[in-house]
């Protein structure tokens, strides 16, 4: 699949199994309002609606689950209706740090990187009912962790809403200016899981 | 059954669900209204949330404060000094630092810090609140500001308050040193300073009378004097004479004390005259003396000349009686300068005495104006009086002394008057008082002299060569006479032109006057 959006992709969307937290939706209605404005926000919903996903972000509740292929939706949404660029995607992930309260609720493990890491597991099944965070290396003298995500093959948009909530998160617990993300395996490239090289 | 359970289940948890966002709601709310600026911070100085009054405040979004380092936003080294202090202590109160907002301003603050723990007591990052100090700073600069202007007008007004003693010592000691007695008197005419030589003069202690008012230093018997001169609302009184105890005689003088165009008090002047009036006294009885005893052989002198004159002796030669006759004019003058001397002794003697009487002036100014008809022909100045056309008020006179005033003016005029002048006498009463007056087309009396013209012995430059033989005595035994009738005495005079001189005597009140006035 690629960033292509119709209503016969929605509904296939749709049928993916698995829950994601409401604040995710809450994230993005924010961020476009933030962006857009009142205006923005209407437009959405317009495209939504015609897509046949009518959310309404304003009656979102974020500690609720929703599907998880409706926030695929969402993003896909945002993409198309204001013509954004991938960074534009990125933004948007690493914006869940300003609003998410679910976020808040875990900033007693950001004290340090390696408390984050350690419960980077227990605060994705906070997020998802699908899918898997590990850490598969983590250097403290080079500053840099791969993370890798598992069982999550919910749409390439996806890798850059994660790519972007990576590094919201990295930024709260390190002091670096120069901060990177990048995914250097994804199930959408034949790999058998998303792979993500975090340097600071 | 547990399809009941799942379905009981599924009802908690929309219920949980629904009480989490009732309170994550409030919360916001809570967050959104706190006034104070607020953050949280985490152990390595990232900044991870913001309230709405520190956006506010900072001018920068969440999203441009969330996720940076604090120092961004605060003094670098008191900022980590503060982090190092509140995650040491677990709390830090009223830090002054300064904080930069986005438009570029640096604002004091005052920060208050506060750890969080987590379930395992580990440090997860710190509150941090602030208030601004810029208000209370100015207050407090404004309170400095007005504490410097107070002690600096403190320090000018103690400057003052030396040069305003020194000053007052000045005048204390000038005063106490000074040759005449003096007593000042404030606004409320209440002795404020007495000095040394009023202490002596009246018999008075300084302590006795400070304080007190004019009226209660009549209870000083040596006091009284002053008191019943001056009054009660010390009135203005210039160089008057008094004489006191044994031969003592004081000048008293009264001057306002004035500020601005106020009256601030009053200043009594003591000045001790006994020794001036002695001499005075010696040298007039001294010319009394003198005249007296110059007038005796004059008199023999003026007589012996007349027989001569007369032929009563024998007959003489026209030489001779040209010689006698020139002898017998400057005797003459000699027994009036005589006269006039022993006029001003006894005027200074206060001898001078009056017989006074009630008269019609019109026919002593026409005795006298005739007595002089002959010598005024004879110079050919033409003399003219413009006698009223209506009875005059009757004054009451000494008819011997206004008429030597009388003659004294037009003594003057015919002497200074040049050949073929003119002379004007008149005669009027204006409303209660009856005005004499001579006009001459004279030489007039120089402007700078005219205030000397009733000085004993004066006379103006201008008529010295005229008249060599005048004594200067004239017109002061005239304002004298004048004087003692009650009378006013005065000229207008412009020199090369003319003078005229006037008298006014006061009309005698008639008793039928009186009653009308009932």
């Amino acid at each position: 699949m690629g960033e292509e959006i119709n209503k016969e992709i929605v509904t296939e969307l749709l049928k993916i199994k698995g829950e994601a937290r409401g604040v995710h939706f809450k994230n993005d209605g924010d961020f476009v309002l933030k962006e857009k404005g009142k205006e923005g926000i209407e437009k959405l919903e317009k495209e939504l609606e015609e897509l046949g996903c009518p959310i309404k972000y304003g009656k979102i509740n974020q500690f609720d689950f929703y599907p998880a292929g409706m926030r695929v939706v969402s993003l896909l949404a945002i993409k198309k209706t204001f013509d954004w660029p991938d960074e534009k995607i990125v933004e948007l992930g690493a914006y869940a740090m300003q609003v998410s309260w679910i976020i808040k609720l875990f900033t007693k493990y950001f004290f340090s990187i390696e408390k984050t890491l350690k419960s980077a597991p227990n605060i994705w099944s906070k997020y998802f009912t699908i899918g898997e965070i590990e850490i598969e290396e983590y250097n403290s003298s080079k500053n840099s962790v791969v993370l890798k995500v598992k069982n999550f093959n919910l749409h390439p948009i996806y890798c850059l809403c994660l790519k972007g909530v990576l590094l919201g998160v990295i930024r709260m617990v390190v002091k670096s200016q120069k901060i990177t993300c990048e995914e250097t395996e994804c199930i959408f490239k034949n790999n058998e899981n998303h792979k993500f090289l975090i340097k600071w | 059954m547990v399809e009941e359970k799942e379905i009981d289940s599924v009802k908690k948890i929309s219920t949980l669900l629904e009480d989490l966002l009732l309170l994550e709601k409030y919360i916001k709310d809570l967050f959104t209204f706190f006034p104070l600026p607020v953050c949280f911070v985490s152990p390595l100085g990232v900044i991870f949330e913001v309230n709405p009054a520190f956006e506010k405040f900072i001018g920068y979004t969440s999203y441009e404060v969330v996720g940076k380092p604090i120092e961004n936003f605060f003094e670098k080294e008191k900022i980590e000094t503060l982090t190092k202090d509140v995650l040491e202590s677990g709390n830090i109160e009223a830090r002054d630092m300064i904080i930069s907002t986005k438009g570029g301003e640096k604002v004091d603050v005052s920060l208050f810090g506060q750890v969080r723990r987590n379930e395992q007591e580990e440090t997860t990052g710190f509150f941090i609140g602030f208030f601004d100090l810029t208000k209370i700073k100015k207050t407090g600069k404004e309170l400095q500001d007005t504490q410097v202007a107070l002690l600096n007008m403190l320090e000018d007004i103690e400057e003052s308050r030396k040069k305003a003693e020194e000053e007052k010592n000045k005048t204390e000691a000038i005063i106490s040193n000074f040759t005449d007695g003096l007593l000042v008197f404030d606004d409320k005419r209440k002795v404020s300073l007495i000095n040394p030589q009023a202490e002596k003069v009246f018999n008075i202690n300084n302590k006795d009378v400070v304080g007190k008012s004019i009226l209660e230093l009549s209870v000083f018997p040596e006091l009284e004097l002053i008191v019943n001169l001056v009054g009660p609302e010390i009135k203005d009184i210039s160089r008057k004479e008094i004489p006191f105890k044994g031969d003592l005689v004081l000048e008293i003088s009264t001057i306002p004390i004035l500020k601005g165009d106020g009256k601030i008090g009053s200043l009594i002047i003591v000045h001790d005259i006994t020794r001036e009036k002695m001499i005075e006294k010696t040298k007039t009885e001294f010319v009394s003396l003198a005249a007296h005893q110059l007038r005796t052989p004059l008199s023999a002198i003026k007589w012996t000349l007349r027989m001569l004159l007369d032929g009563d002796l024998g007959t003489i030669t026209s030489e001779q009686r040209d010689f006698i006759e020139k002898t017998y004019v400057s005797n003459e003058r000699m027994i009036s300068l005589i006269n006039d001397l022993l006029n001003v002794a006894r005027i200074e003697e206060g001898r001078y005495l009056y017989k006074p009487a009630s008269a019609d002036m019109a026919p002593i100014v026409q005795f006298v104006i005739n007595s002089y008809k002959d010598e005024y022909s004879r110079k050919k100045i033409k003399l003219d009086f413009k006698a009223p056309e209506n009875p005059l008020p009757r004054v009451l006179i000494d008819v011997e002394k206004i008429k030597l005033a009388i003659q004294n003016f037009l003594d003057n005029s015919l002497k200074y008057t040049p050949v073929g002048g003119e002379v004007v006498v008149s005669l009027k009463s204006i409303k209660k008082e009856v005005q004499f007056s001579v006009k001459d087309t004279g030489v007039g009396i120089p402007k700078n002299q005219q205030e000397r013209m009733f000085v004993k012995f004066f006379r103006a430059a201008n008529v010295l060569t005229i008249d060599t033989e005048g004594s200067g005595l004239g017109l002061f035994i005239t304002k004298n006479i004048i004087e003692a009738h009650n009378g006013r005495i005065w000229f207008e005079s412009e020199e090369g032109k003319g003078t005229t001189f006037c008298f006014a005597l006061p009309v005698k009140e008639e008793f039928t006057e009186f009653l009308e006035e009932f």
